[in-house]
């Protein structure tokens, strides 16, 4: 049941992120809902489970992309992968720490993105990280956390839940 | 050793599988990544565009409504005030002896889903065959060049802009016209970079690039953006140009679909931004000159106004 649901939400991510969230970029930076779905199924499922599915929702946006073939799919499967092994164990519950998390993996995969894209260009790639990178992390992690918020409210029951 | 990676290390044998299939994927030769590409979207996100198309006709049409309520009301106002101007223009036309601009088609569509990618390079826009939009047509905004028509449904059009790699473009340096080849390279964005120029061609900076029409695909004359970079390859036989585009592709809400009767007629020259002189004759510059020209109607005023007229005259605007 949970892999129809997080397959529902994955639909619902792609949806929003190519018809919706263009319309509230601010100066640039956008809410990446798709890095996002990967830090939450990896912190979720874990690291085989996150390393596929950032695998899978990397070659989607791939398909569809400007940049080589894979680029996002190694990008969000080492995210997967990472968010899974340091997330093991910690307070998920907290907004902080969600954010923190959110924040940190947005960065990760724009560093290994834009290292990529950039070609090598050292003051292009600076300057995609400062101008594009750092303030769409930010959005990303402040929208995301939000979200969960208010989900969690109306679903009266924890999202992202403690390790038991 | 299998039993070991697959059970045991089962998380960093998944890691290295997906790295080295995305290295993989990335080392491919881009005619090859583009096959691959094709394949896999013509199965893997055709569920997806179809969700998509269906949040657009029932979610995104209540969104859309409102905006074009508040936008119908100030089009109405345009509409009057182009109307009398139109009026205007064709009286003011004969009496300086000018022809009708010759007739072209613009549809306009709205853009409902964009690229997934950070980078961007296509568009989704909500108009198809039904709509007369139909693959390889130019589409463009008021501002220049956005890209092509790449594959349509009755209803939906994807689009590729210039920031895609499969969407090269003739084009041509407007002051010299020097052709040369438009690619978008994968590198620091948005660049776009004119190629195949010789070294001894005369480039600028700041000098405009428009289509050629030699591609066959986009009809010449449509604005793409302005030299902002010049120099020579490392071999010194070529110039390497980098082209700031015209259109901000990342803000772009309405398109418009060039679909000429001959694709490769010429672009009004109305059409992108400038607003051309009319050579007068000696005769006519006296009331010229005492103020009864009018402007041109600019690219928004035309498309909102232009009528088709069978046998006028190509892109000529004083006979």
């Amino acid at each position: 049941m949970r892999w129809v649901r997080d397959a529902v939400v994955l639909l619902v991510a792609l949806v929003l992120q190519s018809t919706v969230l263009h319309r509230i970029e601010i100066a640039g930076a956008r809410p990446d809902l798709l890095v996002a779905y990967v830090v939450y199924i990896a912190w979720m499922r874990g690291p085989v489970v996150g390393t596929v599915v950032g695998f899978g929702v990397g070659l989607i946006q791939d398909l569809d992309a400007s940049v080589p073939l894979g680029l996002n799919a190694l990008a969000k499967s080492i995210v997967g992968f990472l968010v899974a092994k340091a997330g093991f164990g910690v307070h998920r519950a907290n907004a902080g720490v969600r954010f923190a998390f959110f924040f940190i993996a947005m960065l990760v995969h724009d560093v290994i993105y834009y290292a990529v894209a950039t070609d090598g260009d050292l003051v292009a790639f600076g300057k995609q990280m400062v101008l594009t990178a750092v303030p769409s992390a930010l959005y990303t992690g402040v929208v995301v956390v939000i979200l969960l918020g208010i989900v969690e409210t109306f679903s009266r029951r924890p999202l992202l839940a403690d390790e038991v | 050793m299998l039993r070991y990676l697959f059970v045991r290390r089962t998380d960093w044998t998944v890691l290295v599988i997906a790295c080295t299939l995305s290295l993989s994927m990335m080392l491919l030769e881009a005619r090859m990544q583009a096959r691959v590409a094709w394949f896999l979207q013509h199965t893997l996100l055709a569920p997806f565009e179809y969700a998509v198309g269906w949040v657009d006709q029932s979610v995104g049409v209540f969104w859309e409504n409102h905006q074009l309520r508040s936008r119908l009301t100030q089009l109405q106002i345009e509409s009057d005030a182009l109307q009398a101007e139109r009026i205007e223009n064709v009286r003011l036309r004969r009496l300086l002896h000018l022809e009708e601009r010759h007739p072209y088609d613009l549809v306009a569509a709205s853009v409902v889903a964009r690229s997934l990618d950070r980078l961007g390079g296509s568009l989704t826009i909500d108009k198809g065959t039904a709509d007369g939009v139909e693959p390889g047509r130019a589409v463009l905004t008021p501002d220049g060049l956005v890209g092509r028509a790449e594959r349509s449904t009755p209803h939906e059009t994807r689009v590729l802009t210039l920031l895609n790699r499969d969407c090269a473009v003739a084009a041509r340096i407007e002051r010299t016209r020097v052709d040369g080849v438009l690619e978008w390279e994968f590198g620091s964005q948005p660049v776009l970079n004119l190629r195949y120029i010789s070294s001894q061609e005369d480039v600028q900076v700041g000098d405009r690039v428009v289509t050629s029409g030699l591609g066959g695909i986009f009809p010449a004359g449509i604005r793409i953006g302005t030299v902002a970079k010049v120099a020579l390859d490392p071999n010194g036989l070529m110039k390497e140009i980098v082209i700031n585009p015209a259109v901000d592709f990342r803000s772009v809400e309405e398109i418009l679909v060039y679909t000429p009767s001959d694709l490769r007629g010429t672009a009004p020259a109305d059409l992108f931004l400038e607003e051309p002189k009319p050579v007068l004759t000696p005769a006519d510059s006296m009331s010229a000159d005492s103020g009864a020209v009018r402007p041109v109607p600019t690219a928004k005023a035309v498309a909102a106004t232009a009528q088709p007229k069978e046998g006028a005259a190509p892109d000529k605007v004083v006979r």
